[in-house]
């Protein structure tokens, strides 16, 4: 079916053939083309598999170092022994209590902090004008250390949950602000044009073109927050909670409670962790167009 | 498999061979067959223009024969005697060049992975940019360059390589008509001075008849080929054939054949991009 045309050869230019040796290069399925479906089911359980792997090697690693005294097991217990101080704490209800308290905080807190700090960026990326007035100021808060804020919050509002639900909040605030402000100020103008160009009112882009356009960048500012967030909680708990792991650890560490203060710190990693693959799941859901992002990989 | 296996050929063994190829998208769910069962051999320095509908899975077969994908069934094989790592140089429709290097570095980018040594690297480099007219342009970055010139990079990179095959993706899609015929004119000059093995996908009959010793017509998707012309304008040629009846006769021809099949794939267009 093809004319076979006689086979020319260059005058110049072509690659001197090495040693004048022809090989050929054979471009043909390999098991994944051939069997995609158990490819990909493959691929998931690999996923997993690796994902798993390393916590259990670590772990594996620290229960063989206590039982054969590398570390001191009075400061350094092993994995057995936070197991089984876990499971007298989640038994005494204790865990629930201080985990419920923390959670609370978090959710709360970055709840407000962020929605604020977004919508509040999201503005200012639209309206040149107050970006203009509030930038600078905003950009100087930010860089004031929130825990440092933590007297001047006893000051006002006295010892109770005011205090923490505020630093939690304002931490979010300003990664959500940031974000935000950039993500839209990172809008295409084309898209921006588009909207002008069918009449589309400064109102209606804001549903129609801007909060998705920016919506995968705030998913990450939200994963970030999570994390900032977690860390505030635990702080100010460690200085003047009644409850909550903070709280658990710090007071744990003052009775030279080891086992339990591991217990705290375990949970503190679990619910940070737990907290940033909901995100990610819910995040995958809101941004479906948004391909090959992290916040979108399943 | 990727193999490298010597192989007795006679010298008159197609550069690249295509038998029963076929390529579908998707692990479960919806499935898209984009490639069935394409035989297409291209001897070696044959310029070969491959035409078809939107959609239809032309850019999938030169990614195929570019490694950059594998094939769910059927075979490639790629005839080489050089040592580089890859047979095939391609010129990506979107340029694909990188903002962040200047003109020179983007073209030099192309030889970073071959034995080339440095003081030769940057004569090469030299000679190509001087050939495409880029050499006032070494230093700038891309974003300093109309649409054109950064498609004239993007072919130095290629040629720079002196690879045995050139794989061309559309490269003057972006193009307006009248840089689009200049730069036509330029390859078809420029591939008579240094012939080598060429694949040329286009939408456009014209270009391909222009610069094709063939012009391959592929369906609508599932892409399979449907019709396989010689251009019966000898080498070299000039740009010149275009006002003659036997030009025109075969674009009517190509266009014929081309037309029933350019409905269906319509739809599909979107989608093949997007994979």
């Amino acid at each position: 079916m093809t004319t076979t045309m006689e086979p020319r050869r260059a005058a110049t230019g072509t690659p001197a053939p090495a040693a004048g040796t022809q090989r050929t290069w054979r471009i043909a399925p390999t098991k994944a083309e051939i069997d995609p479906i158990g490819h990909a089911r493959r691929l998931r359980t690999q996923k997993i598999l690796l994902g798993v792997s390393l916590p259990v090697v670590l772990i594996v690693l620290w229960q063989i170092a206590a039982q054969l005294q590398w570390i001191d097991r009075r400061f350094f217990p092993g994995p057995i022994e936070i197991a089984q101080a876990a499971v007298d704490m989640v038994a005494s209800g204790q865990w629930f209590g201080d985990v419920l308290a923390t959670l609370r905080t978090i959710l709360i807190a970055t709840a407000a902090g962020f929605v604020v700090g977004s919508l509040l960026g999201i503005v200012m990326g639209s309206l040149s004008k107050l970006r203009y007035v509030a930038e600078p100021t905003l950009s100087a808060f930010y860089t004031i250390p929130k825990i440092a804020l933590l007297p001047l919050m006893l000051l006002i509002f006295g010892i109770g949950d005011m205090p923490g639900y505020l630093l939690v909040a304002l931490g979010v605030f300003f990664i959500a602000w940031i974000s935000a402000l950039e993500a839209v100020l990172a809008v295409p103008v084309g898209y921006r044009e588009a909207a002008e160009a069918f009449g589309v009112s400064r109102l209606r882009r804001f549903g129609h073109v801007t909060i998705p356009a920016v919506l995968p960048a705030i998913i990450v500012a939200l994963r970030i927050s999570i994390g900032q967030a977690v860390l505030i909680v635990i702080m100010v708990e460690y200085l003047m909670g009644k409850e909550g792991i903070g709280y658990r650890i710090w007071h744990a560490w003052s009775l030279f409670d080891a086992d339990t203060m591991y217990v705290g710190i375990v949970t503190v990693a679990l619910l940070g962790y737990v907290l940033q693959l909901l995100v990610k799941v819910v995040g995958a859901k809101l941004v479906p167009w948004s391909g090959g992002t992290s916040a979108a990989e399943k | 498999m990727f193999g490298n296996t010597q192989e007795p050929s006679g010298p008159t063994a197609p550069r690249i061979s295509i038998s029963g190829l076929g390529k579908i998208y998707g692990a479960r769910g919806k499935q898209v067959e984009a490639l069935r069962e394409v035989d297409l051999d291209i001897a070696d320095n044959e310029f070969v223009c491959l035409v078809g509908p939107s959609g239809c899975g032309k850019s999938t077969l030169l990614r195929i024969i570019a490694d950059l994908q594998r094939p769910s069934s059927g075979e490639v094989a790629v005839l080489t005697e050089s040592s580089a790592r890859r047979p095939a140089a391609v010129v990506f429709q979107d340029y694909s060049i990188y903002p962040w290097k200047t003109v020179a570095q983007n073209v030099a980018f192309g030889l970073l992975s071959t034995d080339v040594p440095k003081r030769e690297v940057k004569d090469r480099v030299a000679l190509w940019l001087d050939k495409l007219g880029l050499a006032a342009f070494a230093d700038s970055y891309p974003a300093a360059l109309s649409g054109g010139m950064r498609q004239r990079v993007a072919i130095a990179r290629a040629m720079v390589v002196e690879s045995e095959i050139l794989l061309m993706d559309e490269p003057f899609a972006a193009l307006d008509a009248q840089l689009r015929r200049i730069l036509q004119e330029e390859l078809l000059s420029l591939w008579q001075d240094m012939r080598r093995t060429v694949l040329f996908i286009t939408h456009n009959l014209d270009e391909a008849i222009l610069l094709g010793d063939r012009v391959v017509v592929m369906s609508g998707r599932p892409g399979h080929i449907i019709a396989d012309y010689t251009v019966p304008f000898g080498r070299p040629r000039s740009a010149d054939i275009r006002g003659s009846a036997e030009f025109a006769s075969l674009e009517e021809e190509l266009w014929l054949r081309l037309r029933g099949e350019v409905f269906p794939g319509d739809a599909a267009e979107s989608k093949e991009k997007a994979a």
